[in-house]
């Protein structure tokens, strides 16, 4: 999931117009690239760390936890994102799975395949469940 | 200054320019036609697939460059501005009126009557059906009788809206799959559906109707001529007569070189926003108020539909991501008996995930991670949410309207559009009774299954919108006839949302392209 986050970004286009909305319109264009504040946010996460004596891999999950939460306060993020918006590497990496087709299949273990081009008389049935 | 001489003179490149551009040709062969549309030609359909990825992943835009950066309105409910128009990305649904939509003023007393019999209309609406090639249903009711079947058979009811369909109709009201202008097989240069189940953002199929393969079509045989990145600014008319002899245009790519249209008939095809707009921006000497404008109506009676939503859950399951799309539809709510307080809705049910959607933090505040939040999100998965909504009748008063709005100007100074909707004193004396009314029935609808409403909300604009120039037998009281032939100007006709009185109580493309069909016949015999 990693390696697709970061070809994700490799793939980021900025200046981009964004989906004008309907309703309410209005134009919005996607902005700078993530990835300078990513790195600068996996930084910080690192030196909170390093700041507790141990590399980012070998803290408890309670640890990981705290850090996580005030660098998600300090990026202003409070919910998921609808997908990765450059707030903060943490929650676009969780938006970019668990907003996926994929993620919605796993927590329904079953074979919805929302996003994928598929016969429509698949569809009139009961999906199948997830090997 | 270039000048196009040409037949007939269509003004707007969206879907109902499209069906009045491929009627013309066929009624009049080998006349001249030309089309003339603000925005550019989006033709690369083979992109599509690709666009519609990166709208998933990045959130971009799936039409690039569908729209005029400065020539934008205040109240308008979308920016596109392309060849196809606000067609190129609408999800296709193809609900009719009803006869009680015509005649509002003889049956309940409340605003006004359209001027066209029901069962002359119902004919276009075949014609229309078929031209979009419209999968349905026949509705239960008997009202709702049809002199010609669907094209197509309905869509097949995803797994989801099965168990909708049955947990819906345990109130005894009856449900149908919504009737939709989509392929079940391939149809018209277009591919069939494979669920890419973003009809309202972009098909990489086509099987959803789109008008840029129409325009293509009329284009490679020369029916007609399309001009696009050419902005109408001006109709002009005759010195002594009231005939309007030429469209005064600029190309965007050339934006100090005017160009001229000439043309023995000129249609404004431009939708509920531009159509108004441009025969405001006529005005002259002789015609201060504008074009087609003598009742002082241009701009005025702007209407739509309010909408009103709900979410309820309930315990039989579905597997969000079907067929997100696809909706029921009741036609139970379009009659209303005339002894009864006045209330008429569709009732609509879609598949949903609302409230089931993954979180980051647990309810009492604690971040969630990796299996966490999926297992906080799978406990949330039981049972179904179900997105509820009714698109209720409003009318509109006078002053619900198009104005231009010199604060607003674009690159060549014209004012752009504001639209302001207003209801008439009878919509809002009713207002508390309908919202009472289709809460019941969100709440009737969800007593199967252990179900409960969760939430409600409404709308703050008008869907569907349309008017501006209102169809009407009194040219005192109206801006067309019923055709859409302006009554000031007797070669100058407006097609489409903008003569529609009032603005019904379910999704309005397909009455906007049938009107123009009608249109088309008069404007044919011409």
């Amino acid at each position: 999931m990693a390696d697709k986050f970061v070809a994700w970004t490799r793939g980021y286009r900025e200046g981009v117009a964004l989906a004008h909305g309907y309703g309410h319109p209005r134009l919005q264009k996607s902005g700078p690239s993530p990835v300078p504040v990513y790195i600068s946010q996996l930084a910080e996460l690192a030196a909170s760390a390093k700041a507790k004596g141990v590399r980012w891999p070998a803290l408890d999950l309670e640890t990981r936890r705290s850090i996580l939460d005030a660098a998600l306060a300090k990026a202003g993020v409070r919910n998921l994102p609808p997908r990765p918006i450059g707030q903060h590497v943490a929650a676009d990496l969780m938006a970019f799975y668990f907003r996926s087709s994929e993620a919605n299949d796993a927590c329904y273990q079953a074979l919805i395949n929302r996003e994928v081009c598929r016969p429509i008389a698949i569809t009139t049935r009961k999906p199948e469940p997830r090997p | 200054m270039p000048v196009h001489e040409t037949d007939i003179c269509i003004i707007g490149g969206g879907i109902t320019s499209a069906m009045l551009a491929e009627r013309l040709a066929e009624l009049r062969p080998g006349v001249r036609i030309a089309v003339v549309e603000a925005g550019k030609s989006i033709f690369d359909a083979q992109n599509r697939g690709r666009y519609r990825q990166r709208a998933i992943d990045y959130g971009e835009h799936p039409w690039p460059g569908d729209y005029i950066e400065d020539q934008q309105a205040d109240g308008i409910i979308s920016m596109t501005m392309a060849v196809g128009g606000l067609a190129l990305h609408w999800g296709g649904a193809c609900n009719r009126f009803s006869e009680e939509d015509l005649r509002l003023k003889s049956l309940y007393g409340l605003a006004t009557d359209w001027p066209i019999a029901w069962q002359e209309l119902e004919h276009y609406y075949g014609e229309a059906e078929r031209r979009l090639n419209v999968s349905g249903e026949p509705s239960p009711h008997p009202e709702d009788r049809r002199s010609q079947p669907y094209p197509q058979g309905p869509i097949p009811l995803s797994y989801n809206l099965q168990t909708l369909k049955t947990w819906a109709e345990e109130s005894g009201i009856p449900f149908s799959p919504l009737p939709m202008a989509r392929n079940l097989t391939p149809f018209g240069g277009r591919g069939s559906c494979c669920v890419y189940d973003t009809c309202g953002e972009v098909c990489p199929s086509g099987a959803r109707y789109s008008p840029d393969y129409t325009f293509k079509q009329l284009i490679a045989p020369k029916k007609i001529v399309l001009h696009d990145q050419t902005l109408v600014r001006r109709l002009i008319v005759d010195e002594t007569r009231s005939t309007v002899v030429a469209a005064q245009a600029v190309r965007q790519d050339r934006p100090e070189d005017p160009i001229e249209f000439r043309a023995r008939t000129f249609v404004v095809a431009s939708g509920y926003c531009w159509s108004s707009h441009l025969l405001l921006l006529s005005k002259s000497a002789r015609f201060p108020n504008g074009l087609a404008n003598r009742s002082g109506l241009v701009g005025r009676y702007m209407n739509g539909h309010r909408f009103i939503q709900a979410t309820a859950n309930i315990d039989a399951q579905t597997f969000p991501g079907q067929n997100m799309t696809h909706s029921l539809i009741s036609r139970q709510f379009f009659r209303c008996p005339a002894d009864k307080p006045f209330v008429r809705h569709d009732t609509r049910v879609w598949e949903s995930s609302a409230g089931r959607d993954p979180r980051l933090r647990a309810p009492g505040g604690a971040l969630l991670l990796g299996d966490e939040l999926m297992a906080d999100w799978r406990s949330r998965t039981k049972g179904s949410s179900v997105r509820l909504r009714a698109y209720v009748d409003v009318h509109p008063s006078a002053d619900s309207r198009l104005t231009l709005d010199p604060s607003h100007t674009n690159r060549w100074g014209d004012p752009m559009p504001k639209i302001e909707h207003h209801y008439d004193a009878a919509t809002l004396s009713r207002e508390a009774a309908t919202r009472a009314h289709v809460l019941g029935v969100f709440n009737s609808l969800a007593k199967a299954s252990n179900g409960r409403i969760v939430n409600t909300n409404e709308g703050d604009y008008l869907d569907h919108p349309g008017g501006g120039c209102r169809m009407g037998a009194d040219p005192a009281t109206s801006v067309c006839d019923s055709y859409g032939r302006t009554h000031d100007h007797e070669n100058l006709f407006v097609v489409g949302a903008p003569t529609t009185p009032t603005g019904g109580c379910t999704n309005g493309t397909l009455t906007f392209v049938a009107l123009t069909l009608r249109s088309a016949q008069e404007i044919a015999r011409r």
